[in-house]
């Protein structure tokens, strides 16, 4: 089949498993079993990630109908409106590529584990319908050729994302953190809405590359400074893939089933910021001031979240700020130029974390739903399969070579560096030790030392089913790979397999920036970064080792704690770690209370005098058409009787005027 | 000289006062007279005293503009037209009425308070 018509089935097919799943899910559970109603939608996307990888090989090597500019697929005119005109099409070239490869194939293997993870749910049919759903909304999103259906599918991720997060919503915490995910979202998609806005003004058209092509060209005028336009799009980039300070949904939304967190909260829908910020890399090229705040939120977030991770004990909260921790990388990267290095660590990120939750799922599966890892412990031997792949994304993620996370983050480090932003590098290393240390952490108390497991729960510990352990195994393979083959070329004093694929996607951006290229060195500058990234990242590692622990060695608790409440210091930032820096209690004081009572006064405001207004002019019209209703008879001569009274009158006055009749 | 001659009153006054007395009495008939016969002879009598004042107005004007002069008796002749359609439609309407409602006064016909 040609490429115009697979491109729209990648889309199309999610969307019909979710409207099947729906409409008949129930209905086939309920009478021929699970099984009936799982084969819809988890076969329809394995079909999409089918289609998709034949979709994107080619388009990854720039091959015809693809070429480096990308397909363009339009399928109709969606909404035709004087100087809007807004396509319903499609565009894929190789940044487009890249996000299907982790969203089609993550979501495939999550599809998978879902059916070992719901198991024992009763609504397992509502589940799938959603995870349906979301994956219709997140090719939406990665696929369109224009900013309003970006807009509609980053609304649709948002809203499946609510569903998913909420799927136990009897649970009062569950439909807490989905409220709380959906309208810190909605915060940033106002900006991104007026950011979308400004773009129109600016260009009168809403096609991504015309208006990118046109806001970027030299000597254009604008009549919103380019610098506000990134700004507000930039806005909508943070609330999605939560950035400071928009970052307070995420942790909360862990409360959702494991494999959403590991789909939407971790490898994909977190990634859509990345993503359009990536997309719309011309225009943020152009704006170097909006780069810094990139930039700088970007670090910020990264250190912010990963100081929290130290001391979370739910081994999902944990993950959550360390996803975090990793987007602000990204978004560092992004800010620093370094484009195609934010969409590799993007990718190795997506697996590798992906993986990890997966992981978290199966433990948490294995150990009967605890969370708190106080009560795990000593589970390597138990479930071995688990513990081997979460290894594997643990390592990979502390950026120990040659596995994925360490080429990426080295990547993303190296180009700071080489760019002068020197302070984005040196948090970035010391960002490296706490996630190397805080991953090591998670690893020691869930796995090893004595087991503090429920004596309950304890003998009933075993390895979750092959749907579940399969997705791990076929997980940590690309966790372990992923890097060394998409950007090892560096190594070998070539460029990157990647960085080759989004050259063409990104070169505007690099003509704007007009940086010197400057050749990987690993006997010279770059070497020594590379010494230093993987030094940082053995530190955190090592030390973290020595305090919690691995093989049957237990936690040193004592020395934990000693470290924890040696001075005033240590306390302070322990007590701060431990509540997530205040955020939570910052947000509630500035907009329940704070904002509560100004929201009170305004309900005052307009009860009073606005309905006030507004019913004044009401009873004034009653009470006048009242009176005057008395008028009416229904008597022909009254009427007769007005009418000759009022034509006395006028030609009365018009005699009076005119003057006398002579 | 066939215009002014043949006058009964060479003054135009005379005719304009004798119309405008006949308008007031077919006004004051239609408002006053209750009944709805009455009020469609009313309205013929206003209709007649305006064709009295066209004719009067024609007949005076003949000597200066007879061109003029026969538009008046020809906006006499459709009024009388119209008055004559018009008095087909009103006997009408009240005989339909009267039908319903058993009784020619129109204090009665209040339907259109409701």
């Amino acid at each position: 089949m040609p490429y115009e018509t697979l491109i729209p089935l990648i889309a199309l097919l999610p969307i019909l498993g979710f409207a099947f799943t729906a409409l008949f899910g129930r209905r086939l559970m309920l009478r021929f079993g699970r099984t009936a109603a799982e084969i819809v939608p988890v076969g329809l996307i394995v079909a999409v990630w089918v289609i998709a990888m034949i979709v994107v090989v080619p388009a990854l090597q720039h091959a015809e109908p693809f070429g480096e500019k990308g397909l363009d697929v339009k399928l109709w005119t969606w909404i035709p409106a004087g100087a809007l005109q807004v396509d319903l099409g499609f565009h894929v070239d190789a940044l487009t590529a890249c996000l299907l490869i982790v969203v089609t194939t993550i979501g495939m293997l999550v599809h998978v584990y879902s059916i070992g993870y719901m198991a024992h749910d009763r609504a397992t049919w509502r589940f799938f319908a959603y995870l349906n759903l979301f994956m219709f909304s997140m090719l939406i999103l990665v696929l369109a050729n224009n900013w309003l259906l970006v807009f509609g599918g980053w609304e649709l991720v948002g809203l499946s994302s609510y569903s998913l997060i909420g799927f136990w919503y009897q649970k009062r915490s569950a439909a807490l953190a989905a409220k709380k995910a959906f309208i810190v979202n909605r915060v940033g998609d106002v900006g991104f809405a007026l950011g979308i806005m400004a773009i129109f003004v600016n260009t009168g058209t809403l096609n991504i590359a015309d208006s990118l092509a046109k806001l970027t060209a030299p000597g254009a005028e604008l009549t919103v400074p380019i610098t506000i336009v990134a700004l507000l799009v930039f806005c909508g980039a943070m609330g999605k893939s939560a950035q400071f300070p928009l970052h307070v949904w995420l942790p909360d939304a862990m409360e959702g089933p494991t494999p959403v967190s590991a789909l939407i909260h971790a490898a994909t829908m977190v990634n859509a910021g990345v993503y359009l910020v990536a997309r719309a890399n011309p225009l943020f090229a152009s704006a170097s001031a909006a780069m810094t705040v990139v930039a700088a939120i970007g670090i910020f977030t990264a250190i912010l979240a990963a100081s929290i991770a130290f001391t979370q004990t739910d081994i999902k909260r944990v993950l959550a700020f360390s996803t975090l921790s990793q987007l602000g990388y990204m978004f560092a990267a992004l800010g620093v130029g370094a484009f195609s290095a934010a969409i590799f660590h993007l990718m190795t990120h997506g697996f590798f974390k992906g993986l990890l939750f997966l992981g978290s799922g199966s433990v948490i599966h294995s150990v009967d739903g605890e969370q708190d890892m106080n009560r795990m412990g000593g589970l390597a031997r138990k479930i071995p399969i688990t513990h081997a792949t979460m290894l594997v994304g643990t390592i990979a993620i502390a950026g120990i070579p040659p596995l994925a996370g360490f080429f990426s983050k080295d990547e993303i480090l190296g180009e700071a560096f080489k760019n002068q932003f020197y302070w984005v590098w040196i948090i970035g290393v010391v960002v490296a030790i706490m996630t190397a240390f805080y991953m090591w952490r998670l690893m020691g108390k869930t796995f090893y030392g004595e087991s503090r497991v429920d004596p309950a729960v304890a003998p009933k510990v075993r390895e979750s089913a092959w749907q579940m352990t399969l997705p791990l195994v076929l997980l940590a393979i690309p966790s372990l790979l992923l890097g060394l083959v998409l950007g090892g070329g560096v190594f070998l004093g070539q460029q990157g397999i990647l960085a080759g694929w989004l050259e063409p996607v990104f070169r505007q951006a690099e003509e704007i920036m007009a940086r010197t290229p400057q050749p990987f060195q690993l006997a010279g500058i770059d070497g020594a970064l590379v010494l230093i990234s993987v030094a940082a990242a053995l530190a955190g590692l090592v030390s973290a080792v020595y305090l919690f622990g691995w093989g049957s060695h237990r936690v040193k608790q004592d020395k934990v704690d000693a470290i924890s409440s040696a001075n005033g210091a240590t306390r302070f930032l322990y007590r701060a770690s431990l509540n997530k820096w205040w955020f939570d209690e910052l947000n509630d004081l500035l907009f329940i209370r704070i904002g509560g009572r100004v929201a009170a006064f305004l309900w005052w405001f307009d009860r009073t005098v606005v309905d006030g207004t507004v019913n004044g002019v009401g009873t004034v019209v009653k009470d006048a058409g009242g009176g005057l209703r008395q008028i009416q008879t229904g008597r022909v001569q009254n009427y007769a009787l007005g009418i000759a009274i009022g034509l006395l009158v006028m030609a009365g006055s018009f005699l009076l005027i005119m003057g006398q009749p002579r | 000289m066939l215009s002014a001659l043949n006058l009964i009153s060479q003054n135009l006054n005379a005719y304009l006062i004798l119309s405008g007395l006949l308008f007031a009495i077919g006004a004051f008939g239609f408002l006053a007279r209750r009944n709805a016969i009455a009020m469609l002879m009313s309205i013929e009598l206003m209709l007649n005293a305006v064709n009295l004042a066209f004719i009067a107005f024609g007949a005076f004007l003949w000597a200066a503009n007879p061109a003029q002069a026969a538009t008046a008796s020809t906006i006499a002749l459709i009024v009388i037209a119209s008055a004559a359609a018009e008095a087909t439609v009103g006997l009408a309407i009240v005989i339909a009425i009267y039908r319903n409602r058993k009784t020619p006064l129109v204090d009665e016909y209040d339907a259109m308070k409701r």
